[in-house]
């Protein structure tokens, strides 16, 4: 990312050093949060509720809670479960979603405007709206609750929406008919040019719906626990149920299971910036 | 160009995937549950039959229910695993598996049960406050009136129609929680809580605190469950000390034929609540407090008194308080009537109310989870779980093992000298959010006695 | 553009493929479902009974008569107009600094965008922790009024803490889509742009912002919903409190239909909120595509 060192001398160097201090300062103030919980995943629930902020723990740190939440949690199989829901979920998303979008961009017609404007629509109502009738219909009338895989359909007819419309927009926006015109001059399908020059052109777009996506099944609780009734299929929030209380919860416990629960996220998330990067580095070297 | 054809490998596989999802859970999911696959099916034929020939049905089914999968829905979040521990003992013994489904963080116990309704996946037995029964008993429960324990729970059992729908799961109590040691150290002098049966000598014994250095020595709480349920519920349990005092009063309050400001024990809760307030930890910022600090106010001995219930234990023991300290409750005093039941004893009720599906579930399941019941009630290792383990205070009086922590073993005292009164009044699904945030106002100083008044008549007078 | 398929046969072919799966996906899942709560809005289901008797338009007329809905509105409405302002101005400030080569910026990136992994009882717990103890501290630390008793007890300074905790969870999720619009901007542009002459400025009025707008429709369109539909937040930080002044539509909606068990009410206020979101965030996407420049 080196395109901007052009002139500015002593100016620009104020600048960014100014943007530079502004940044981190922020950064600060949002990993907080995620500090405090590192932190108190490795303390007494006394010490926490004491003294959240503080780096002295009466009873010291331990992995203790890290023990417990990973076996309580049976965290093995519930990473399994995770891990198969939201990687399935997110492919379909991706691929479906792009499809769709890209049809209406390509295709006006009836059929895509209203499809385009439901798909808007849906994004704003309110979960709460469809919760009761969405176990009906599936549960009662259908029998399909307590499988991972009506969990991994409706995740991925929830995301549809959200997917398309942000594909939507930047395919508009970002890709020219003429390449593909020019690109499959000697007569390709429609699949073909989809697939081999819309779709990788996409990359940045699809990059960040993968981070989004993921990350939204990986923490999801409430379909989840509409959907998956049987201990055996608990997805990773699911599995730290155990750990709340009427009244109390168990803190040291939840946040180390956070902790536990948020790092591949994590690692997703450094990697795929990286892909980010390297795509548009490599589109800047073709042309 | 490998990549290409990988994306679109991917791409159809994922395409037939999601086409045919539908299809292929339903395939799964007889062998991932057929509990609720058979449940569902059998509805048809059975929901008429049920409800009229009960008994037959369980003789026949007594005979192997071994192999059994039932559910169990826990709306006591911080017994879990507890009952996880119970479900295994019971499978040892009897070869029916119980499956112990959790309310989730902030899933309400109704929310969990109307879905389950909804989907055809409802538990087998479900634990629900007495409200949640009471709405839901005669559609969904089974009758259980002829089971042998509602003769050992007698005075807990709740009557729907002169019908028994539930088993009382446990008995809870609620007053204000004293820390003895903290009052001993602070005043020099040894303490007896039976001192404490007026508002005068509670006055007495506050002013005594702030005297000898203990300058706020009240806890309240700020959650709208605990100042509405809790607090301003006393107003209806000390009505005479029956659920059915209570009821009589809400009608009235409902009918509009008694204002709240009228009713004496309004007029003594409030004046006893003021002096509370006035010597509350959380004083200047009331609405500030933080639940999970409160108890360490009281196990540090920075406070005496916290306005709570028995299940607080959990969160007074992880605040530093051992096993063995010396807490009890003193009763929430009203008035100066040294005689009155309500200064004599706390109020103890059973508060979470087992019901046995009467719709979804099979024959063979329901005689399972009566057995359940029965386990719990007469073995030996079952009432041994449920104090020791769970540290549930059993609601039927055969169960003769002892609470293992200082309020469980107070009220357990109690109910053997009758220092209770087991009022338990049923309000409208909203009236602890409702009048909590009325309660909260009060407290915070927004509104007077007139304003909490007013809002108490009207959200009484607006139901129908 | 009829670019897609010359003959009858290929269009539809191409509608086949392209776009049935992931369409007949979303309806089975969202629109079937909606669909069916609209007729229960009909009836006088409480949500568990066996019965349900339609009661045409009943539920509609409580929701008129429903004072606590409205004046939630209200104040979610104020909450949505604070939140999406705040969100997108530091998502998109955040996301130009940290696609200009700024040091360090994938580690950056990963920093604003942590928030969001938090979700639920913790962040309530951590965040009622800031608000109601450390604010205090620096209050008593600085004696400024402001931070002298906890926000959470006042109904003002409650109803920040949830704007506040917003941004913070939000802005680093929508930086995340203002990003993926900056790298997606192509180079030659820009390169253009500074050959000209153009200044960080001037680069950013006359030449980002516009070939931006997509993104902006998108993320202000995604924080508008994200902001009506708030519960999560709301649950844990305040619950709604002190006493009742803080609850947002969704929450009010939610206790409707299963604290006070008035289902068909509950699932006509959800009907009225989507109706209210739908013509605010189409006025929004029709002034955004207006302003749209075609790339």
């Amino acid at each position: 990312m080196e395109k901007s060192k052009k002139v500015g001398g002593m100016k620009r160097f104020l600048l960014e050093s100014a943007g530079f201090l502004v940044t981190a300062f922020l950064f600060v103030i949002y990993m907080v949060p995620f500090a405090l919980i590192f932190l108190n995943s490795f303390k007494m629930k006394r010490d926490i509720i004491t003294n959240p902020f503080s780096f002295y723990a009466k009873k010291g740190y331990s992995l203790e809670n890290y023990v417990k939440a990973f076996e309580k949690m049976d965290f093995v199989k519930a990473f399994g479960n995770s891990l198969m829901v939201t990687g399935l979920s997110t492919i379909a998303v991706i691929i479906l979603a792009a499809m769709v979008a890209y049809y209406f961009t390509r295709s006006k017609n009836l059929f895509s405007t209203i499809m385009f404007s439901l798909m808007a629509a849906s994004m704003i109502i309110p979960f709460q709206a469809i919760m009761i009738p969405l176990v009906s219909i599936y549960g009662a009338g259908l029998h399909v609750l307590n499988s991972r895989f009506t969990l991994i359909f409706m995740h991925t007819g929830f995301a549809m929406s959200m997917s398309v419309f942000i594909y939507h927009g930047f395919i508009k926006s970002n890709i020219p008919l003429s390449l593909e015109e020019a690109a499959c001059i000697d007569g390709c399908t429609k699949t073909q040019t989809f697939f081999r020059v819309v779709f990788p052109l996409l990359k940045p777009t699809t990059t960040t719906l993968v981070i989004l996506n993921v990350l939204a099944f990986w923490n999801d609780y409430l379909l989840p626990s509409l959907v998956l009734g049987r201990k055996q299929i608990f997805t990773l929030p699911l599995s730290t149920y155990a750990f709340y209380g009427t009244y109390s919860a168990d803190y040291g416990v939840i946040m180390a299971a956070l902790v536990m629960i948020v790092a591949p996220v994590l690692v997703l998330y450094l990697f795929l910036q990286k892909q980010i990067i390297s795509g548009v580095i490599a589109g800047a070297v073709k042309s | 160009m490998k990549f290409k054809k990988v994306i679109a490998i991917i791409a159809v596989a994922s395409m037939v995937m999601g086409m045919t999802a539908g299809c292929g859970s339903q395939e799964t999911s007889p062998a991932t549950d057929s509990t609720a696959e058979e449940s569902t099916e059998e509805t048809t034929e059975t929901t008429e039959s049920t409800e009229e020939t009960e008994t037959p049905a369980e003789e026949s089914a007594q005979a192997d229910l071994a192999g059994t999968e039932i559910s169990f829905l826990n709306s006591k979040g911080e017994i879990q695993a507890a009952l996880e521990e119970m479900a295994v003992t019971f499978e040892e013994e009897t070869g029916i598996s119980v499956e112990i489904i959790a309310c989730g963080a902030g899933e309400s116990p109704y929310t969990k049960i109307t879905s389950a309704y909804n989907s055809g996946t409802a538990p087998t037995m479900a634990m629900l406050d007495t409200t949640d029964v009471v709405a839901l008993a005669k559609e969904y429960a089974v009758d259980l009136s002829s089971e042998k324990w509602v003769s050992e729970c007698e005075n807990q059992v709740t009557k729907i129609d002169d019908k028994v729908y539930s088993f009382p799961f446990c008995v809870e109590g609620r007053g204000l929680i004293y820390n003895k040691g903290a009052i001993e150290e602070t005043l020099g002098t040894t303490f007896d809580p039976a001192t404490i049966n007026s508002y005068d000598s509670l006055k007495k014994l506050l002013e005594d605190l702030r005297a000898a250095g203990m300058e706020s020595p009240v806890v309240i709480s700020k959650e709208d469950w605990s100042l509405a349920a809790h607090q301003l519920g006393f107003i209806y349990d000390t009505y005479d000390g029956t659920t059915a005092g209570s009821t009589e009063l809400i009608t009235k309050l409902k009918d509009g034929s008694l204002k709240v400001e009228d009713y004496e024990r309004f007029e003594q809760f409030l004046t006893t609540l003021d002096l509370l307030l006035e010597y509350n930890i959380n004083g200047e910022d009331p609405l500030g407090a933080l639940y999970e600090q409160d108890p360490i106010f009281l196990a540090d001995g920075d406070a005496a008194i916290w306005a709570n219930g028995c299940w607080a234990w959990p969160n007074i023991a992880d605040a530093g308080a051992s096993a063995d300290a010396e807490y009890g409750f003193l009763p929430f005093v009203l008035g100066n009537d040294t005689a009155d039941f309500a200064n004599n004893g706390i109020q103890a009720s059973a508060s979470k109310q087992v019901m046995i599906d009467a719709v979804q579930a099979t024959d063979v399941q329901r005689a399972a989870a009566k057995e359940f019941l029965n386990w719990i009630v007469y073995e030996d290792s079952g009432q041994k779980m449920l104090v020791e383990t769970a540290a549930i205070i059993p609601a039927c009086s055969n169960n003769a093992y002892a609470a293992l922590d200082p309020l469980g073993k107070d009220i357990q005292g109690r109910l053997e000298s009758g220092k209770v009164f087991s009022s338990s009044f049923i309000a409208p699904s909203d009236h602890w959010s409702v009048l909590g945030a009325s309660m909260q106002k009060y407290i915070a100083g927004e509104s007077d006695k007139a304003g909490l008044a007013s809002e108490i008549d009207a959200y009484w007078t607006s139901q129908k | 553009m009829g670019s897609m398929g010359r003959k009858k046969g290929e269009k539809i072919k191409n509608l086949l493929i392209f776009a049935l799966p992931g369409c007949i996906t979303f309806c089975a899942v969202v629109m079937v479902p909606f669909l069916y709560g609209f007729y229960l809005t009909l009836t006088d289901w409480d949500g568990v009974s066996k019965v349900k008797n339609v009661v045409g338009a009943t539920n509609y007329l409580a929701v008129f008569q429903d004072a606590q809905f409205w004046s939630s509105m209200g104040l979610t409405l104020k909450y949505v107009f604070f939140s999406v302002i705040l969100v997108n101005l530091l998502a998109f400030v955040l996301a130009y600094a940290l696609t200009n080569g700024l040091k360090g910026q994938n580690f950056f990136r990963t920093g604003f965008f942590t928030p969001n992994l938090i979700g639920g009882v913790v962040l309530g717990f951590i965040w009622q922790f800031v608000f109601s103890r450390v604010l205090v501290n620096v209050g008593e630390a600085t004696g400024w009024g402001i931070f002298s008793s906890s926000w959470l007890s006042d109904p003002g300074k409650a109803f920040w803490s949830l704007v506040i905790v917003t941004v913070w969870q939000l802005s680093g999720y929508m930086m995340l889509i203002y990003i993926a619009g900056f790298t997606t901007l192509s180079t030659d542009v820009l390169e253009a742009a500074s050959i000209d002459g153009a200044t960080g400025i001037q680069k950013i009025k006359s030449v980002m912002i516009p070939l931006m707008v997509p993104s902006f429709v998108i993320c202000m369109f995604l924080t508008l919903s994200r902001a009506f539909m708030v519960y999560d937040v709301n649950l844990t930080l305040t619950g709604g409190e002190p006493y009742g002044t803080t609850r947002l539509v969704a929450m009010h909606v939610y206790e409707k239909a299963f604290t006070s068990r008035n289902y068909g009410v509950g699932q006509a206020e959800a009907l009225f909120l989507f109706l209210i979101v739908a013509c605010i965030s189409g006025l929004q996407i029709y002034f955004g595509k207006r302003k749209e420049v075609e790339a």
